[in-house]
């Protein structure tokens, strides 16, 4: 994906806003205090794992962090929900307050397995916990975490070669519109049987 | 003499018709059938067909013969049947897809007013060589019918099919700009007035009707001129014609009513007066 970066494919701004974007540190927080900041890192880490061999894994945390200091809105939300801040406050002390109940120690600091359990009975809408006031926590799940997690990992370009995705629109645009379509200035798919052709039509791909 | 010589005439401008528009259908599917990828292998038969009845079109536009051409009369038969098993695939990709007919796939999937354009077009070529052995007023016949009716109709059927083909695509653009009304009002008042000239025997309707056509005629330029603004106004403009212009308003569509008020204009010279 990235080495689209010269060529017709990607306009100056595309290329702004990728820079910006691959510059984020991953360890840097500015809005979300140090013991939510670590909570929200492993709850990233269960959510989407990512392969230790990556040499730049996706910054989620960070992302989501940034997402909070600016107070960005996605321009909707459900009205059960508190706003963003509010809720991902509320959600990452709960989850430690949950794990405390579990097992006596900060959710960061449970097994791989209570994580998960934890999670899986905060997405089924069984964790009780005081701390979740008014707001339900399957809900949270499904709309806040979910929804912010996983648009940031998708937000990445490494997440984009492995989905095969093209990459942003801009300039070319996507006119191909039915499934399963590609267009020119896409990467040709290597299915089983036309690797070589798919490797021939990727010569061309994004020169003209 | 002066009968055979106006049939001549009304069947060269049928042609005439006839070619621009096939010449519509033979651009605008080349482009969108490009943008389909030829997925299925019929979507080549379209160009191929509409490619003939072009060439027919012009060869019978410069041939002053009285009498039916076998080759173009069959090219434009096989014209209509083309377009004929172009809708019924065009519907079926509509059906086939998810949600099957709803606004979305009206929308986006394959467009039911374009294979039946060349279905238009193989008549109105095939009408033209028809009318060539026939004397003009009162006794040439057409489809069983009186040959100024048979083609008013055929033109009045066109121009309003057209026009709901642009009401649809038009709203999927939610009117944006003042004038996509216009092709949507204008051509239905054509049929109207050419409908009614056709069935009265007073000369007024004809002189109106006459107006109205030409000026739908230069309608279906205007609009080509309009949807090659929407064309250079989608991101990259020119530069990115290779996307644009599949992806902006298709640009060969509108001279489709030119063609059409030009059949329609062919009617009525069969029918009566010259102006």
């Amino acid at each position: 994906m990235l080495a689209k970066r010269g060529t017709p494919s990607w306009n100056p701004q595309t290329r702004r806003v990728i820079e910006e974007r691959l510059a984020i540190n991953p360890d840097e927080h500015r809005f979300l205090a140090d013991a939510e900041w670590l909570t929200l890192k492993a709850v990233c880490a269960r959510i989407v794992p990512q392969p230790p061999e990556r040499a730049r894994p996706a910054p989620i945390a960070a992302m989501i962090d940034r997402k909070l200091a600016a107070n960005g809105s996605d321009g909707y939300r459900d009205t059960r929900l508190p706003p963003l801040r509010e809720a991902w406050h509320r959600a990452l002390r709960a989850l430690d307050a949950e794990a405390r109940a579990l097992r006596s120690c900060p959710f960061r600091d449970l097994g791989c397995t209570d994580q998960d359990a934890l999670l899986g009975s905060v997405q089924k809408g069984e964790a009780h916990d005081p701390s979740w006031g008014d707001m339900p926590p399957q809900l949270f799940f499904a709309k806040r975490l979910l929804h912010d997690a996983l648009s940031a990992y998708y937000a990445d370009p490494h997440a984009w070669n492995e989905i095969g995705f093209g990459g942003p629109a801009s300039p070319r645009g996507y006119v191909r519109m039915n499934y399963d379509r590609r267009d020119p200035w896409e990467a040709s798919e290597a299915h089983p049987g036309r690797g070589a052709r798919a490797l021939r039509e990727n010569e061309r791909v994004g020169r003209r | 003499m002066r009968d055979s010589a106006t049939a001549i005439e009304a069947a060269r401008r049928l042609a005439l018709s006839a070619a621009l528009l096939a010449g519509s259908v033979l651009t605008d599917s080349a482009i969108e059938h490009y943008r389909g990828s030829f997925r299925n292998r019929a979507m080549y038969t379209p160009l191929a067909s509409a490619a003939l009845a072009v060439g027919a079109g012009l060869l019978a536009m410069c041939d002053p013969r009285p009498a039916p051409h076998r080759g173009r009369s069959a090219v434009n038969t096989v014209a209509a049947a083309v377009g004929l098993a172009g809708l019924g695939f065009h519907i079926y990709n509509v059906t086939k897809r998810p949600g099957g007919v709803s606004w979305l796939n009206l929308f986006y999937a394959a467009p039911l007013g374009a294979p039946t354009a060349l279905t238009f077009a193989g008549a109105l070529g095939w009408s033209a060589e028809q009318l060539r052995a026939q004397p003009a007023r009162g006794s040439a016949r057409l489809f069983g019918m009186q040959a100024h009716q048979a083609l008013a109709a055929i033109s009045a059927a066109g121009l309003i099919g057209t026009a709901a083909e642009a009401a649809l695509l038009h709203f999927r653009g939610a009117y944006h700009n003042p004038a996509m009304v216009l092709p949507v009002t204008a051509p239905p008042v054509g049929a109207a007035l050419l409908a009614w000239s056709v069935c009265s025997p007073a000369p007024k309707p004809r002189g109106l009707a006459r107006m109205w056509l030409k000026l739908t005629a230069f309608l279906g330029f205007a609009g080509a001129g309009f949807h090659a603004y929407g064309v250079s106004r989608n991101m990259g403009g020119w530069r990115n014609w290779r996307q644009n212009l599949l992806n902006g308003p298709p640009i060969p569509a509108p001279p489709a009513f030119t063609a059409l008020a030009l059949s329609g204009l062919a009617a009525l010279l069969l029918r009566g007066d010259r102006s």
